[in-house]
């Protein structure tokens, strides 16, 4: 893929975009690496993430981040219930050892977000929205993916990607993200965008708009982002 | 594929030193990267590049410095050649001119070399002042050379020292590739009225991310502290009854009071309302403290006054203290003796000040009583660093309490974190 042919894909997913967004894209696409994406809220950070998917044709695999986030929500988690059906049916089998290893198996593994991408058939376009409302430790755990395409899960060893997926992190920066995730990952901090770019998303999405409130509204927005008395920046949206 | 690596290795090299972690991994994907791009595309050069070595904000600014500096045509290099040239021979040509003009008596003046270079890079108009000063005081020379000769010598030090700081104002470089970073280090008494809304969102955007970190830090790991059975007992009920996963019970932490004590005589205005603005809009601090404002006398100010920084300047001017001179030990005296006292063993003194007061001995012995009556003193002050050692004051209070520098945002920041953790 080059930049014209990822434009063009752009342009089909009626996307909005500048020559920073298309170049830092394609450096992500070339090299295999997670694309990291800052900015302010509402600056079309996940909306980048939704249009590769458009644009690569693949299937969106969503990973939204919270305090509290571990690897049970987020990777995999054994099918507890299941398993203990599984004992009480099997109770009386020969075979204890052959028991156990059958409750780790894929039958009882509850598939999250980050496994379901590298299992898949065909590749995806994983988001992982919002990493810096996760914890320190959930980044470290991300590491391993992140670098190698791979998860390690105690029970079974390790898991390979089948496929590679394209991988987007967003932050609004509400806390700074740790130096060894920042290094596995290609960088693209998002600003509101300028004037003549706001007109143009608006008249992508509201195409019935008449331009000359296009224009005004582009203008009111802006002046209201200027404004130091308004705390919470209104967003493209 | 090596002509690019050589290149791109003394690239990283120059990245690292602008303190950008730019390894062997970071060199390899420049170079994959760039045999995939039209290298006439200066633009989408630069673009690709910064997304492999920049990893955050503040590293594209240094990025685009160093690929400014690096990554130039034949003729803008010949045209920087001749510049430097042209450069040189100015300093030079001036150099000779402040040898002759740096003299006391006709001996050349005891300054250091720093100094001197100071004087040298200065615009015309400073120079011009210190040239009447000294065209001013020659008959006096005359009549007594030691004496007048040793006040020129301090004049002159100490307005050398001033418009050192100003030149070496640390952002200046950065101001073109990132305004808004550049503002978090600059000196905050050289911020403009224009600069105030972008400074005003810098500030709540570090202080927001600053709560974020201290927050995140306080609420610690699951594994430490008593076993809480009510919950693992609750949380076994979903595996079986088996404690597959232990809960521990967490000791709740005591946000600590907090005095602030803002100078805001003359020069201070500005910094204070700036380190209020930030401090105040932190959510640990913003809860528990009360804020007092002096110059020669204390007053309280309510929350009210703090919202903005119309309100506060507001505030200051019509309640007399702005544009008197700053006496701290009267107004820590006045602080001590208040009903109900503001200071105690679980608060937190912070002192907002430049440490520029009448009456040294005395303010001393304030800061002595203040640091008896709290459990902690730590003083902010907005003079650089680096300048402390040739201020008697700043040694004689960073003797008795914690100082801490921040003559820029980022200082603040790092001083308020420090303070928190």
């Amino acid at each position: 893929m080059d930049i014209p042919s990822l434009q063009a894909k752009l342009d089909e997913a009626r996307y909005i975009y500048d020559d920073e967004l298309v170049t830092t894209l394609l450096v992500a696409l070339k090299l295999g690496r997670p694309l990291l994406i800052e900015g302010a809220a509402g600056v079309g950070k996940t909306e980048v993430a939704k249009v590769m998917a458009a644009a690569l044709d693949r299937e969106l695999v969503r990973l939204q981040c919270y305090e509290g986030l571990d690897e049970s929500k987020a990777l995999y988690e054994w099918n507890y219930q299941k398993q203990l059906l599984s004992i009480q049916v099997q109770m009386n089998r020969q075979d204890p050892d052959g028991l156990t290893r059958s409750l780790f198996s894929d039958e009882y593994l509850l598939q999250r977000p980050l496994l379901q991408s590298i299992r898949s058939e065909e590749p995806v376009v994983l988001l992982i929205d919002e990493i810096d409302k996760a914890d320190e430790e959930f980044e470290a755990f991300l590491l391993e993916l992140l670098s190698e395409m791979q998860v390690t899960i105690p029970e079974v060893g390790a898991i390979r990607a089948r496929t590679i997926p394209f991988v987007v992190l967003t932050s609004n920066r509400t806390r700074p993200l740790s130096e060894a995730l920042r290094r596995r990952c290609a960088y693209l901090y998002i600003q509101y965008p300028d004037l003549e770019k706001e007109v143009a998303i608006i008249r992508a999405k509201l195409p019935n708009a008449n331009e000359h409130l296009a224009v005004q509204v582009a203008q009111a927005i802006r002046s209201l982002r200027e404004s130091e008395a308004i705390l919470k920046k209104p967003s493209i949206a | 594929m090596s002509a690019y690596l050589e290149k791109m290795a003394e690239f990283s090299a120059l990245l690292r030193r602008e303190g950008l972690s730019a390894g062997p991994q970071e060199t390899a994907d420049a170079c994959e990267i760039l045999s995939c791009l039209d290298l006439r595309q200066r633009g989408t050069v630069r673009t690709a590049l910064q997304a492999v070595y920049a990893k955050s904000r503040e590293e594209q600014a240094a990025f685009q410095r160093a690929f400014d500096g690096f990554f130039v045509s034949v003729e803008k290099r010949e045209l920087l050649r001749r510049r430097h040239e042209e450069e040189a021979r100015e300093f030079a040509r001036r150099r000779d001119e402040a040898a002759q003009e740096l003299q006391v008596g006709g001996q050349p003046m005891d300054l250091r070399e720093d100094l001197q270079e100071t004087y040298i890079r200065m615009s015309e108009e400073k120079r011009e002042q210190l040239r009447r000063m000294l065209e001013k005081t020659k008959g006096n020379l005359e009549r007594s050379p030691k004496l007048y000769g040793n006040f020129i010598r301090s004049v002159f030090m100490r307005f050398l020292l001033e418009q050192q700081m100003v030149m070496e104002d640390a952002a200046v470089g950065c101001e073109e590739a990132d305004p808004d970073m550049a503002l978090l280090y600059r000196d905050i008494s050289q911020f403009k009225d224009a600069d105030i809304p972008r400074a005003a969102a810098l500030i709540a955007a570090v202080s927001r991310q600053l709560d974020a970190e201290l927050s995140r830090q306080r609420r610690g790991g699951g594994h430490s502290g008593k076993l809480d059975f009510k919950r693992t007992i609750r949380k076994g009920l979903e595996t079986g009854g088996s404690f597959y996963r232990l809960s521990y019970r967490h000791k709740r932490r005591r946000k600590r009071r907090l005095a602030l004590l803002c100078d805001v005589s003359g020069s201070m205005l500005q910094f204070s309302e700036f380190a209020l603005r930030f401090i105040k809009s932190m959510s640990e601090l913003s809860e528990a403290s009360q804020t007092f404002l002096f110059s020669e006398e204390v007053r309280p100010v309510d929350a009210f006054a703090l919202q903005n920084m119309d309100a506060f300047r507001e505030y200051v001017r019509s309640s007399g203290l702005y544009g008197r001179g700053t006496d701290l030990g009267s107004a820590l005296e006045d602080l001590c003796r208040r009903r109900p006292a503001p200071l105690g063993p679980s608060t937190t003194l912070l002192i907002l000040s430049d440490t520029k007061t009448i009456d040294l001995p005395r303010a001393a012995q304030a800061v002595l009583e203040a640091k008896r009556q709290a459990g902690k003193v730590l003083w902010l002050n907005p003079i650089p660093e680096r300048k402390w050692a040739y201020v008697k004051s700043i040694q004689t209070m960073a003797s008795l309490c914690q100082m801490a520098p921040c003559s820029t945002l980022d200082e603040l920041a790092r001083a308020c974190g420090r303070m928190l953790k």
